[in-house]
């Protein structure tokens, strides 16, 4: 067998000399190619952007909504509904949710601004724990009550200044003591929405890492008011069993853990306050039981089970829905670069064809000064393998610079939106990798059958051909 | 003991075509060519010269016989050691030179080395075979720039890169003239003088009869002059 060098010398000295041949053996597989890498990068993206809006590996189980005559008669989820999922085989994790279940307003100022939103059914808590793989927030995410993280006695009149900690803590009105302010998170959704819907129309300042917003404006310029049993909703009918009182509050950040839209707290808060305001039943219903599946399959026997026993439903299957509407646009997208591959490699292969039947000398000559049938499959083979190389590497070139194309008039003329991804697309190593595999491997298959009758060609008949 | 001969044939038949169109090129030709001797190969076209040369130097087939080239039995060889004689011990040199026109005078002498091993000094070796054609200054340039003669000389430099021990020749003055011809044929006398090289030459050139130490002669597929298989022959240069 010849030298490697050798034959990649030969390899690349007879693709060159032919660059009419290359051209026709190419241009298919650089477009099937681009196509490829352009639909998979695209796909992945998308596949991106949905799975951190609806991660398909958590869900979240509610009760079916039932209402007789205005009632809810809808089925309670307590602490045996959550134990009963934990159990599941499917399941690796479950947390209650817990819905503020009385009115409350949330008030303050932003920016020099008075703001005032309404906070009553915008609110839940969830377990500390739940977000404790979060070093950002896990470390102010704590419920200081609970924990007895009460004191020292202050005077309300001094506001800001009545507590020894005025970053993190409040004097409350009532007992007169030093408060922890409620940790409170926001989903990636609310500030989206805030970002692409609230900022621009209201002259706010656009809030890229919250980090950083904090940094530059002072932790202070977190802090808001919750008052508990108040509404700004006209028209409200719910009468609370305890006196309107205000809690000091103080946003930590980001996490999409958060109630998508609205404010999230420490479970424990929500507990107490329903069982002071609404009543001992409240404390104990869960609004929602956070799922974590061990993995994304086995989302449908769950689902199944929870419809069959306990007969719950998860709170939207949107995720499921266009995880599977990606998944089958991923696959025909995918299919269509595969079959104008295929095409090309059916092209290679008639190209090569031709090109045997017209170096039928030449493979003589070679047969004759010692070539063996496999070097002559191999420089056959070694030039579609070249054509393959050299045809991904320019595909994925002309896809890279298509989403370019994409990007920029995305930016130019598409109006904002939430989620809008400054690129469209996520090109991933692998993906050129196998975008290069995949182009070698087509142009390897089309050249096999040429490279085949070229190796089992006999001298004596290649070099009779005048 | 007389040594083993280079060449050994015994009743190779071939045919080509089939059925009806089926024709027979050779009839069972036996023949033994001794080391060192220069045999010239002569008959009509269609007499089946051509295809019991491309048989002996492995690059067509016989249907049927004994083929025993340098040591190895053909019938019994696998693809790959035809190949590694062809290219060690086998030159070839043709009527239609059979040079790769993209390559230059060195790059179709050195052809043989991409085929080699460990090949070494390959320029080198090169070079030296122009040189002894007298093409030592026409190693950059391409056959298109060539006259016949000098692409068939360094047709003649490729054959000889390995330094091969039997040089088999197809009608390797058929596209020359007169004087070119007549040098090609010295050469080939020089060759298998002073190197010792076998060479069996298939040829229509009468002067070719001149240095050749046996002339066979070939009708309808069979020898019927010079076969002498089986006979003692010393050969050898002269």
């Amino acid at each position: 067998m010849m030298p490697a060098g050798t034959l990649s010398t030969m390899v690349v000295g007879n693709t060159i000399r032919s660059p009419r041949h290359f051209v026709f053996s190419a241009i298919g597989v650089v477009i099937g190619i681009g196509a490829f890498v352009f639909f998979l990068a695209g796909v992945l993206k998308v596949q991106a952007v949905l799975f951190s809006v609806f991660p398909l590996e958590e869900v979240e189980v509610i009760a079916p909504h039932t209402s007789i005559a205005g009632k809810n008669l809808s089925k309670k989820l307590t602490q045996e509904t959550l134990d009963q999922i934990k159990r599941r085989s499917e399941v690796k994790d479950a947390l209650p949710r817990m819905t503020l279940q009385f009115p409350a307003v949330g008030f303050g100022k932003f920016e020099g601004q008075d703001i005032r939103f309404e906070v009553g059914g915008f609110t839940d808590g969830i377990p500390p724990s739940y977000v404790a793989d979060d070093p950002k927030i896990s470390d102010r995410f704590i419920d200081g009550d609970a924990l007895g993280q009460i004191g020292p006695a202050c005077e309300p009149a001094k506001g800001k200044a009545a507590c020894p900690d005025r970053a993190w803590q409040y004097c409350d009105k009532v007992d007169k003591q030093c408060h922890n302010r409620i940790p409170v998170l926001i989903s990636p959704t609310v500030l989206e929405l805030y970002n692409t819907q609230v900022a621009q129309s209201h002259g706010l300042p656009h809030i890229g890492k919250m980090e950083q917003f904090v940094a530059e404006r002072g932790r202070e310029r977190m802090h808001f008011t919750i008052g508990l049993g108040d509404t700004m909703m006209a028209g409200s009918n719910v009468s609370v069993t305890a006196a309107h009182r205000e809690v000091g509050g103080i946003l930590i950040g980001i996490s999409k853990k958060a109630k998508r839209v609205g404010l999230t707290v420490p479970i424990g808060y929500v507990e107490r306050w329903n069982k002071e305001f609404v009543g001992e039943a409240a404390s104990k219903e869960f609004s929602s039981i956070v799922v974590t599946l061990r993995d994304k399959d086995r989302l449908a026997p769950f689902t199944k089970w929870l419809q069959d026993e306990p007969k719950l439903k998860l709170e939207d299957s949107l995720g499921e829905q266009f995880g599977t509407v990606v998944f089958v646009i991923t696959i025909v997208l995918l299919a269509i670069s595969f079959v104008i591959v295929g095409i090309s490699a059916i092209n290679i292969a008639h190209n090569f064809f031709m090109q045997v039947t017209e170096r039928r000398r030449e493979i003589g000559v070679l047969r004759a000064v010692g070539a063996s049938q496999r070097d002559v499959l191999l420089i056959v083979l070694g030039e579609a393998a070249l054509i393959g190389l050299v045809s991904g590497i320019m595909g994925s070139v002309a896809a890279v610079l298509g989403s370019f194309v994409i990007d920029w008039a995305s930016a130019a003329f598409v109006p904002d939106f939430p989620f809008k991804p400054s690129s469209w697309f996520d090109f991933q190593w692998w993906t050129f990798a196998l975008a290069v595999g995949f182009s070698v491997l087509f142009c390897v298959v089309g050249g096999w059958l040429p490279a085949r009758k070229a190796a089992q060609m006999e001298p004596a008949a290649a070099l009779a051909q005048n | 003991m007389a040594a083993d001969p280079v060449i050994q044939l015994e009743s190779v038949r071939k045919s080509y075509g089939e059925g009806a169109g089926k024709t027979q090129v050779l009839r069972g030709v036996s023949l033994s060519v001794p080391r060192g001797e220069l045999i010239a190969l002569v008959g009509q076209s269609g007499s089946g010269k051509s295809t019991l040369l491309n048989i002996v130097g492995g690059l067509d087939k016989a249907e049927g016989g004994t083929v025993r080239v340098l040591g190895l039995d053909y019938r019994a060889a696998r693809e790959p050691e035809l190949a590694r004689l062809r290219n060690a011990k086998i030159g070839f040199v043709f009527q239609a030179f059979n040079l790769l026109d993209h390559l230059t005078c060195l790059g179709n002498v050195t052809l043989p080395a991409s085929f080699a091993r460990g090949a070494k000094d390959v320029d080198k070796r090169g070079m030296e075979a122009l040189g002894r054609v007298g093409l030592g200054d026409y190693a950059a340039r391409k056959p298109s720039e060539l006259s016949g003669g000098q692409k068939q000389r360094v047709a003649i430099a490729r054959a000889l890169f390995n330094r091969p021990e039997l040089l088999l020749c197809d009608e390797p003055t058929g596209n020359l003239d007169s004087a070119t011809g007549h040098e090609v044929i010295e050469f080939f006398k020089e060759l298998n003088q002073k190197d010792g090289v076998t060479l069996m030459i298939v040829t229509h050139e009468r002067r070719m009869s001149t240095i050749a130490q046996r002339v066979i002669t070939m009708r309808d597929g069979a020898i019927v002059e010079g076969d002498l298989a089986g006979d003692e022959h010393t050969g050898g240069p002269a």
